[in-house]
């Protein structure tokens, strides 16, 4: 029986949604997809797989409970997304806009549920999905050991890999993270990468897709891999 | 026999539209008395997350008010620093902006197809249709990823044109893409035609029309014209405000506009209303004219990349930061969208307001829901392609 992946958006931009659609035609064949997008969701069932995407806003009690089951009824949660790894923009969320000026708090979804993997990325793109189901259903790989220790993590950021690779003398000038950037916030200079700080958006892409900064993030957060256990 | 019809209050979760909604009616067997569409989406607030910020991390930011229409997020916050600026960019930069713009257009309304096609298809042949149309989709991205540099938040998107020309080479290669998904295009759509045909609730909606309450709203075909309209005759309400009814327009969280106090449709389907002498005024007539539009939009497109000149720039060269207002108004994939902004002394931002096109459109859609068979709701709204990441990320505006 092909393992059931459910998609659910706790209150992003549909970046990441939309991604993940985009990659049904690749993995249609091993998965069966689940989506209010799809229509054919259903909050009471259990999944295999659940993919969060969006952060969560802990002022918004509804979404919190609607998290905290999606959570109690799967077996593996993946944080999906920068927002929902590590807040991504919406770690500059300050509330105060009409009509829910309340909704002040914007949080990576590990802040309220436990998180198995977080992946990050402006969205990630669309052929990472295809590597972690084929982790998760199959041998797991060293990938899914970065991504189970970002979703430890709950921030990362351009000021990160800077303070964490460049600045303490690891960087080998690979050039890795200005090409991940989704928004060219990283530039070379001098073989170094170099932060123009107003355009980081806090997606943590960079961090993860630095040889070395990824190095330091399983020191930190030595993990436990989960994959699927039943036959699949 | 007592030939009452029994009054029922319906709330529903509503499924395959941009985001998070519910829709509460009131109906009888027949049909839909009153409207209610409630959005319940948490409210990101970006005209405060932007608040003090640098233009620059201004655009990147707005964009991801919506990984639908990113790119119209983009290029009307460029279009209202560029006003605030008086800075003009060089043609090839706005050539290359209204492409990526009109990309975004595309994917828009392509994807929204993907959320339609269920209603349309039978179950036997859904699948393979939908994987059809997700492909052409991803040609579409991988047009947008060398033109905008990704195929979602475009970066390349800056004040004063674009960051990067694309190359001579790259811009032949997508000249073919784009004429190969034309192709691709026109054949799904008609393949589409015989399934809609058949369609029995296609059927009835093509029989319901459009609320005549409302005026039509769209600045241009392509692009966005700030003379074409005037901003500040723009109002907005809170939506339990405007629906007067507190206690179930309060769980909204987005907010309505409001054009010269009157209801107003921004959609596709008034572009080509007033720029092509379209004149479907059905409900279904709204997903027609995404038809009609998407086409229309690639054979420009192809005009577009014809005009780049390689040596010529793309890019305004210098950028002075100061004090200054300014508008950007875009014609985004659902409609009309506006940014006010106003820059301190420092360039940084010291107020800034968005106006989607769902807050214009939430109240024709109710209105034009009344008289609909209640099984039928679904679909209406669903034409109408509400944004609710969107239509939840703004700010009240005051007269």
């Amino acid at each position: 029986m092909k393992p059931k992946i459910l998609l659910f958006d706790v209150g992003g931009c549909e970046g990441c949604p939309m991604t993940v659609l985009r990659s049904l035609p690749s993995i249609k064949d091993r998965v069966e997809l689940y989506a209010k997008q799809l229509g054919n969701f259903d909050p009471e069932d259990k999944y295999d797989i659940v993919l969060v995407t969006g952060s969560i806003c802990i002022n918004d009690e509804h979404m919190v409970n609607i998290l905290k089951r999606i959570r109690e009824n799967t077996e593996i949660l993946v944080a999906f997304g920068s927002c929902a790894a590590v807040g991504g923009v919406t770690r500059f969320c300050r509330g105060g806009q009409e009509p829910r000026p309340e909704h002040r708090v914007f949080q990576p979804i590990s802040s309220v549920v436990e998180v198995d993997y977080a992946i990050p990325g402006c969205p990630p793109a669309p052929q990472i999905l295809n590597t972690i189901i084929n982790n998760l259903t199959g041998r797991a790989g060293p990938f899914l050991r970065i991504f189970a220790a970002v979703a430890k993590s709950k921030k990362l950021s351009g000021f990160d890999l800077l303070d964490d690779v460049v600045l303490s003398g690891l960087c080998i000038g690979c050039g890795a993270c200005v090409l991940s950037c989704p928004t060219g916030a990283l530039q070379m200079i001098e073989k170094k990468p170099d932060l123009i700080v107003e355009k980081c958006i806090r997606c943590g892409t960079c961090y993860v897709r630095c040889p070395r900064a990824s190095q330091v993030l399983l020191k930190k957060y030595p993990v436990q891999l989960k994959v699927l256990v039943k036959e699949v | 026999m007592l030939g009452v019809a029994m009054t029922q209050k319906t709330l529903r979760e509503l499924d395959r539209i941009g985001g998070d909604a519910q829709l509460y009616i009131i109906h009888d067997d027949d049909r839909i008395i009153d409207a209610y569409f409630i959005t319940t989406a948490p409210v990101r607030g970006f005209e405060k997350i932007v608040l003090g910020k640098n233009p620059l991390f201004v655009i990147e930011a707005v964009m991801r008010i919506c990984g639908i229409c990113h790119a119209a997020h983009g290029i009307a916050a460029v279009e209202a620093f560029e006003d605030a600026l008086g800075i003009m960019p060089p043609a090839n930069g706005r050539r290359l902006r209204e492409v990526i713009g009109l990309l975004n257009r595309v994917q828009s309304h392509l994807y929204h197809l993907t959320l339609l096609l269920p209603d349309i298809l039978p179950n036997e042949i859904l699948g393979k249709k939908l994987l059809e149309l997700i492909n052409l989709i991803n040609k579409v991205n991988d047009v947008m990823m060398r033109i905008g540099g990704a195929p979602t938040h475009p970066p390349y998107i800056a004040i004063g044109g674009v960051l990067k020309m694309p190359t001579e080479t790259v811009i032949n290669d997508s000249k073919k893409k784009v004429a190969d998904i034309i192709k691709r295009y026109i054949d799904y759509r008609e393949g589409l035609r015989e399934f809609i045909d058949k369609c029995s609730s296609a059927v009835k909606l093509k029989k319901q029309y459009l609320s005549s309450d409302a005026d039509i709203l769209a600045t241009h075909l392509f692009y966005g014209d700030r003379y074409a309209f005037d901003p500040s005759k723009i109002t907005v309400k809170r939506y339990d405000e405007y629906r007067e009814n507190k206690e179930i327009g309060s769980k909204s969280t987005s907010m309505i506009a409001l054009y010269d106090d009157r209801i107003v449709e921004a959609s596709p389907r008034a572009r080509l209303q007033l720029f092509r002498e379209y004149s479907g005024k059905s409900l279904w007539d709204l997903q027609e004219a995404r038809f009609v539009e998407i086409e229309l939009v690639l054979h420009r497109i192809l005009e577009l990349l014809d005009r780049i000149r390689p040596n010529a720039p793309h890019r305004t060269g210098t950028l002075v930061y100061e004090h200054g207002e300014g508008i950007g108004v875009y014609e985004a994939p659902r409609g009309t969208l506006v940014h006010f902004v106003e820059l301190n002394d420092d360039g940084r931002v010291l107020k800034y307001k968005i106006i989607v096109p769902t807050m214009f459109n939430i109240p024709v859609l109710e209105k034009s829901l009344i008289n609909l068979e209640p099984s039928l709701g679904d679909l209406a709204v669903r034409l109408f392609d509400p944004c609710v990441p969107c239509s939840t990320h703004y700010l009240r505006v005051r007269k």
